[in-house]
């Protein structure tokens, strides 16, 4: 993923994963997440990701995949 | 018949000088000024007030923003059982008191002393230029002065030279009196000092430092002494240049997030001076050299006033007429909507513009573009503010007014330099702490408040860049682990099972300040020192800056903060709160004004039915529930070429956003770019269609500053591009099939009013009639709301949240070993587009970077070398400059000069929550340079 057209996604991982990582109360964190996407994201952002988590999975942390599952 | 006249509190004029500060004091003494009656607070004077009922007595030391001095003694009076000719000033009021301002005995008197000063001063009145505004050529005249019995002929200062340093006003010791107006006010209401008496007696003369020209010494250039000098000893040069203005508007700075109050004091439509307005709620008659001086770019030059567009960014700009422009831009959005669909464009909102003009940009991209996609310039700033304190206390907002700091008993400054970005609030708490309030600052840098004159910081938490959250969760240990909470408050006013859940979390032993403090660099004991002072000061408040927000945990950080006022009590009274000092003049605005992606007008969620349909309703246009995208993901969706026009209000993202050479990609792929700014910016380079923004002199709406005040923004000069902004933005939205059609900034007030709650009695006549009011201003609180979540938070129950520290992925490492960090000095404005088109940039020409000597010494650097800096994202050059403010480690610059391309180099590293970018923490590397610009 180098390519400028990449960068976006880039990006939404690395979002996706610090969200994950930062979100301060651990409880329910996959529900947390999900609920921080809703809030904040696009629905084309939300889309891309669960693209990515199809193609990638390796790409995002195990929080991020268990948020996708209640997006 | 009873002829005394009466005494009527409400027909004083507290605009004019009555000399003495007022007294606050629930004792009432009632005294008779030449036989009528007044009731005032004991501690008054009398000076005070004999004004208050008209009896203006002749004065020259004495003004109402200073202390009596008592030295001038040309307001002697007489008191009727009392010996001699006291004066006035200095002399309290006291129950049953008799005075007379007006005997022969005192005309005599009077008399006596205005020769004395005017037998060593110049008769040059006629072509003074001060004439006609000279309090001293207007105590001549009030005491009845028609000779001078001594002549002019003998020992005198007449030959003393002009000090012309300073861009901005002149010093004429000749014409000074030595009545220490000047030295008071620099140190009583500025708190810089330096200005003193020199010598004595015949000899005594003003001096600026130990003797030096005002350039040269320690002087900030406030302009307080110029304001409080009562002849043209010290005289702007503008008065010099244009002579006394003849008339007057009242307005609001555009600087900082402050937000003073001035009266533009013009002749005809040219702008002679300004001077703060000592009734504005923030200031109380206190500016700084920005504010006071620096207003001279709205006639600069650059300033561009036609709209221009172009096909290409390769092709010259082309001027053309309003419409033109309006309908090249119109027909390129809507040729994107269709090809590309609606969330192919978007829109930027401006902290620099008023609430009413930002308004009507998200209305336009809701609206008539059909998306969400409006973000504004506070993400890069205090998004993550807006985040933070919404979860724990329920609103994003300060929560208190500037005035409540004069309560505090221990103040915490993070990340913040008050004396430098927020200045005249800077003074107002230098003003607590030389009373005695103690001081602790959280700061990588030692900024002036950890030591300037009389004023010292108890505790200097000079922790390393990125470790704010573990500074934090380190003093709500000690706080939690001590026995240092407020029980009751926490049991009163928070939720029990998060605070129950942060009490466990935060006591565990891996955030005591021992297990922390390599990681931080803050030795144990000193975080434990600065903890119990805050927690046990009695009012402990909060203030803090962009060193907290711009961090990958800047969301987290404030969290934290209101984490520790919640848990010590400290919020919901004068003296106490955790408070954001906004970067600028409308950052609270803007963010109110619904320029959130996420977010209609008031912090309400675009998802809320009921929310968004009352906006459709009322702007007759179906809106989208899902929130759009935030400026990074506009840009990097442009990157990816599915993002293609962008409208972006009196902002510069080609130099205030990180990693310039991403942005610039980002811009460069679009296909049309709509700036709308005073000048031809760094983004303008990418932009398809310019339209001539207005200076905040031609504005008419509202800044709402950083303690919610809504303060009137009023037009002081005739529009230089023709339209208002306001007005363009809705002939634009007009064009692209969505009218806008408001008659008046107002008109836009009413229906922001009609929209949300928090707003709903603010109008411009209300703000007219009060001068300013804090929002919430409605129903319950009809004349605003000075000090939030008083007797329950907004959101109910204050919300405690956990606070892992998760140190940043920004790290330093061999290849890039220093941090960088950034920040603004006094005499710039952030991007510098205002004040580098000042005479402000005397003061700072250039960018550098401050590196320790250790550093420096290390890499063969000497002070003033070129050198380069790189980090992961980018190089750029300039001067290094060594500095002990910082400690080794860690370098510091600004970002005032495109030039400089300071953010050429920072990262697109950024807040979890909000994506605020990391600015104060980048991995560097610098080396000597033999090449003065990349």
């Amino acid at each position: 993923m180098s390519t400028s057209g990449d960068y976006k996604q880039q990006h939404l991982i690395k979002m996706a994963n610090q969200i994950a990582h930062s979100m301060p109360t651990r409880d329910d964190i996959a529900g947390q997440i999900s609920a921080h996407m809703r809030q904040f994201w696009p629905s084309e952002m939300q889309q891309t990701l669960r693209q990515i988590a199809s193609e990638n999975p390796d790409l995002l942390s195990e929080d991020v995949h268990n948020a996708l599952q209640s997006l | 018949m009873n002829m005394v006249q009466q005494f009527d509190p409400a027909q004083v004029d507290y605009s004019q000088d009555l000399g003495t500060p007022g007294a606050e004091s629930d004792v009432m003494v009632t005294v008779r000024i030449d036989g009528m009656p007044v009731s005032v607070p004991e501690g008054t004077s009398v000076m005070r007030a004999a004004a208050m009922v008209g009896a203006n007595i002749p004065k020259l030391c004495a003004t109402d923003n200073l202390n009596a001095f008592g030295s001038c003694r040309l307001c002697l009076v007489e008191i009727e059982g009392r010996p001699g000719t006291p004066a006035s000033c200095t002399t309290p009021c006291a129950e049953g008191m008799s005075v007379h301002t007006q005997t022969p005995r005192l005309d005599k008197l009077r008399k006596g002393v205005m020769e004395l000063y005017i037998s060593d001063h110049p008769l040059d009145c006629l072509t003074c230029p001060a004439n006609g505004d000279c309090e001293l050529q207007d105590m001549a005249g009030a005491v009845g002065l028609r000779d001078v019995r001594y002549g002019t002929e003998g020992e005198n200062h007449l030959d003393r030279g002009k000090d012309e340093s300073n861009p901005y006003f002149t010093f004429d010791s000749s014409k000074c009196i030595v009545c220490s107006r000047c030295v008071r006010a620099c140190s009583e209401v500025q708190g810089t000092f330096a200005l003193t008496i020199a010598g004595r007696g015949f000899g005594s003369q003003v001096s600026p430092s130990e003797q030096q020209p005002f350039l040269d010494s320690e002087c900030v250039s406030c302009g307080a002494c110029v304001q409080a000098c009562p002849t043209a000893t010290l005289q702007e040069k503008s008065v010099i240049d244009l002579g006394v203005p003849s008339r007057k508007v009242k307005t609001t700075c555009a600087y900082c997030g402050v937000g003073c109050s001035f009266t533009a004091e013009l002749r005809g439509d040219e702008v002679v001076r300004m001077v703060p307005d000592k009734q504005g709620g923030a200031n109380e008659g206190h500016s700084c050299v920005k504010g006071r001086f620096a207003w001279g770019y709205a006639q600069h030059q650059d300033r561009v006033t036609t709209p221009m567009v172009r096909d290409s960014i390769e092709d010259e700009w082309r001027p053309v007429e309003w419409d033109e422009a309006i309908n090249f831009a119109a027909d390129r959005l809507n040729a994107i909507k269709s090809k590309h669909g609606v969330d192919a464009i978007g829109g930027i909102t401006s902290s620099r513009c008023t609430n009413e003009e930002v308004y009507v940009v998200q209305k336009m991209v809701r609206a008539a573009f059909g998306t969400n996609n409006i973000d504004t310039c506070a993400r890069v700033c205090h998004s993550p503010t807006g985040y933070g304190l919404k979860q724990t206390f329920g609103t994003s907002a300060g929560t208190q007014d500037f005035s409540s700091v004069e309560q505090a008993d221990a103040i915490l400054v993070i990340g913040a330099n008050p004396t430098d970005a927020h200045p005249v609030f800077g003074s107002r708490m230098k003003r607590r702490l030389r009373e005695g309030a103690d001081l602790i600052v959280i700061d990588p840098r030692s900024i002036d408040l950890v030591r300037s004159p009389h004023i010292r910081a108890e505790h200097h938490l000079q922790l390393m860049p990125g470790t704010n959250v573990a500074v934090l969760n380190a003093i709500s240990h000690v706080v939690a682990t001590e026995g240092l909470m407020d029980d009751d408050f926490v049991y009163e006013r928070c939720n029990k099972t998060s605070f129950n859940a942060w009490v466990d979390f935060i006591s565990l032993p891996e955030n005591s300040p021992e297990a922390l403090a390599d990681i931080t660099g803050v030795d144990a004991e000193t975080v434990r020192a600065a903890a119990r002072a805050y927690a046990t000061a009695g009012n402990g408040a909060i203030y803090y800056g962009l060193g907290v927000t711009e961090h990958s945990q800047g969301s987290t950080m404030v969290m934290a903060m209101a984490n520790l006022a919640m848990a010590t009590g400290n919020i919901g009274r004068l003296g106490v709160g955790v408070n954001p000092l906004r970067g600028q003049n409308n950052v609270q605005g803007s963010c109110d004004m619904g320029s959130f992606p996420h977010e209609f007008v008031g912090y309400r969620h675009v998802s809320d039915d009921t929310v968004r349909e009352q906006f459709s309703s009322v702007w007759g246009v179906t809106l989208r529930e899902d929130p759009g995208m935030r400026i990074p993901n506009m840009l990097d969706s442009a990157v990816s070429g599915d993002f293609k026009g962008i409208y972006i209000q009196g902002e510069d993202i080609a130099q205030s956003d990180p990693n310039t050479n991403h942005v610039a990609e980002a811009l460069k792929a679009m296909e049309c770019v709509i700036v709308q700014d005073l000048f031809l910016n760094e983004t303008s380079h990418f932009a398809h269609v310019f339209l001539p923004g207005t200076s905040f002199l031609e504005k008419d709406g509202t800044f709402t500053n950083a303690e919610r005040r809504i303060n009137r923004v009023r037009p002081v000069m005739t529009s230089r591009t023709g339209l208002s902004e306001w007005e363009a933005t809705c002939a634009l939205s007009e064009a692209m099939g969505y009218p806008m059609p408001y008659e008046s900034a107002s008109e836009i007030m009413d229906e922001i009013a009609q929209l949300t709650p928090t707003f709903a009695g603010v109008s411009f006549d209300l703000l007219d009639k009060l001068g300013s009011v804090q929002w919430p201003c409605n129903e319950q609180a009809p004349e605003g709301t000075p000090i939030m979540h008083k007797d329950a938070f907004v959101r109910g129950e204050g919300q405690f949240m956990t606070t892992p520290y998760v140190p940043t992925d920004e790290r330093s490492t061999r290849k890039f070993p220093l941090l960088l960090t950034t920040g603004r000095i006094l005499s710039q404005y952030n991007v510098g587009a205002q004040t580098r088109r000042t005479d402000n940039v005397v003061w700072h020409a250039e960018d550098v970077l401050d590196i320790h000597e250790a550093d420096a010494e290390a890499r063969g650097v000497k002070d003033g070398d070129w050198i380069e800096i790189t980090s992961r994202a980018g190089q750029t050059r300039m001067r290094a400059r060594i500095s002990d403010d910082i400690p080794a480690g860690v370098v510091y610059t600004t970002f005032h000069h495109p030039v400089s391309g300071t953010n050429v180099i920072t990262t697109d590293n950024s807040d979890w929550a909000t994506n605020c970018p990391e600015y104060k923490v980048t991995a560097v590397e610098i080396r000597p340079s033999s090449e003065q610009r990349a």
